[in-house]
């Protein structure tokens, strides 16, 4: 039961992180890892069902604002599809202690970028209100 | 010259490769690929990297569901947690300081990341 309370509490926190735009997937990911001893196949496979349905609901509104560049993003997602089946096999055919440590690699450099970005790039407009354009 | 669609495809392309591969992580090359290089306009391009990240996880999700031993009762807390979350930030988002955030992620992410390199 405990540790229960703590992944809905470690979900709750990421999920807040997620939805203002700081990268709260490979965050979880770390703490199902280093901390609940989870495997990273699994931890990589609970992230990714995850944001199923929580960029359901950015996506209505991100619609309904017509914010969505449909022609390029439809580009993207017909060649992200081939690479990330792919890049999936790959990393769930390999054994999971070196898809960790590439994983470590790869958040190390992200938060390196995190701690010298300027920060109001990284603000997600939402519904649209109180965010300023910056041009 | 590439046109502005080849430049997109190129840009999901690598964020297939990333998000598959990690799990997570996409958007964090999407994003920055689409204003820098597609030359799209910021909130078009965050926006946009949803609907293009979306289906990306589905195809991934799909891959580990069918390819590792899916633990869904483990799962659970995580997914519902991670949804009450993001509806939270969602309702708050723009009240809230981000930039220190940004960092204590930023530290959080390499001490993280350099445990996992040295487990």
């Amino acid at each position: 039961m405990k540790d229960w309370i703590i992944a809905l509490l470690a979900g709750g926190v990421t999920g807040v992180l997620s939805a203002w735009g700081v990268g709260g997937g490979s965050l979880l990911i770390l703490f199902m890892t280093g901390v609940q001893g989870m495997d990273q196949p699994l931890s990589q496979g609970i992230n990714l069902l995850y944001f199923l349905p929580t960029s359901l609901t950015a996506l209505v509104s991100h619609l309904k604002n017509r914010l969505i560049d449909i022609k390029l993003a439809l580009c993207a997602v017909a060649a992200g599809a081939v690479t990330t089946a792919l890049s999936s096999l790959l990393a769930t055919g390999l054994d999971t202690q070196v898809v960790r440590k590439i994983f470590g690699a790869f958040v190390v450099i992200i938060g390196i970028t995190e701690l010298f970005r300027k920060c109001p790039e990284t603000r997600r407009p939402d519904e649209g209100t109180q965010d300023t354009p910056r041009e | 010259m590439l046109s502005d669609k080849a430049k997109s495809a190129l840009a999901g392309a690598a964020a297939g490769v990333v998000n598959g591969f990690f799990g997570a992580g996409g958007g964090m090359v999407l994003v920055p690929l689409l204003i820098g290089w597609v030359k799209m306009d910021q909130r078009k391009a965050f926006a946009s990297s949803v609907f293009i990240i979306l289906p990306l996880c589905a195809v991934s999700a799909a891959v580990y569901l069918l390819r590792t031993e899916f633990d869904f009762l483990r799962a659970l807390p995580y997914l519902i947690g991670g949804l009450a979350g993001g509806f939270i930030g969602g309702r708050i988002f723009g009240k809230v300081p981000t930039k220190l955030l940004h960092r204590i992620f930023g530290i959080l992410l390499i001490i993280g990341g350099v445990r996992a390199i040295a487990s």
